[in-house]
């Protein structure tokens, strides 16, 4: 299957989910012909799924030391190696 | 080592033990900690608490769900404490059942000019950190848990106390809150 086929069964799933329906059902299935046919509901699912997307790769380290204050913190400072 | 002979480990009084698992998890719990409240500082200082908290009653938990979940439940609780304490702070209210704005564009912003590598771009950051921070707490946790962090609305449910049909409410709202914010902010 190709990526463009399993993210639209991806968005699919997402819509009939938060509507209670599984994917066979026949509001689903209204959705999906919707869908097919309707550039300004694509556009906005496509970037629903871009903004998920972004604030999932916005990823934050560990300051440094941060380790360590937690440990000693936790006082568990005698169990490191 | 494997990380269920840790938790037995811990269990029966390990230091070592629970030391080691603090390491596991502690950048996932940071991470969200950080995603929650968008301070460093505060980030860290939730990070101990909730591993102060996870130290304290290692003993009660019952390995029915992962360790991930059940650390996930403790750090949300104590984001939300802290959330709490900014009740000034005005966030933008999406309890209102007219939602039809969260839906229409004012303007349409071209998605595709964005940079792949975005992670290493300032001002896209910006853009994020400043449409999450505008996003009420409770809606927060929910997108973050269930989106982000990819628990399932089930898994949700239980850590923030809500029903499923609740979780789902805030999501759908929190998602196209937050599209249209970026929509907004890639228009200009």
């Amino acid at each position: 299957m190709s990526e463009k086929k399993s993210n639209c069964k991806g968005v699919m799933q997402h819509i009939c989910e938060s509507l209670g329906e599984d994917l066979n059902s026949e509001r689903c299935i209204a959705i999906k012909h919707h869908l097919d046919d309707c550039p300004n509901c694509k556009t906005y699912f496509k970037t629903v799924e871009l903004t998920i997307d972004y604030f999932k790769k916005y990823e934050v380290q560990l300051p440094e030391g941060a380790h360590e204050r937690l440990i000693s913190f936790l006082n568990l400072n005698d169990c490191e190696e | 080592m494997d990380e269920k002979i840790l938790i037995d480990e811990a269990k029966q009084g390990s230091r070592k033990a629970l030391s080691q698992l603090v390491r596991l998890h502690e950048q996932t719990i940071y991470n969200f900690s950080f995603k929650i409240c968008r301070d460093r500082e505060k980030a860290e200082n939730i990070m101990q608490e909730t591993f102060y908290s996870f130290v304290k009653s290692i003993h009660q938990f019952d390995g029915n769900s992962k360790l991930s979940t059940w650390l996930y439940r403790i750090v949300a609780n104590h984001c939300m404490m802290a959330a709490r304490k900014l009740k000034n702070y005005h966030f933008v209210s999406l309890e209102n059942d007219d939602d039809d704005g969260l839906y229409e564009d004012r303007y349409t912003a071209d998605w595709s000019r964005l940079p792949d590598k975005f992670t290493e771009d300032q001002e896209l950051k910006n853009i994020l950190d400043e449409a999450i921070s505008k996003l009420s707490p409770d809606y927060r946790v929910v997108f973050l848990l269930r989106d982000v962090e990819g628990l399932s609305t089930e898994e949700t449910a239980q850590i923030t106390e809500l029903s499923v049909p609740a979780v789902k409410s805030r999501l759908h709202r929190a998602r196209a809150f937050l599209r249209k914010e970026l929509n907004e902010a890639f228009a200009v």
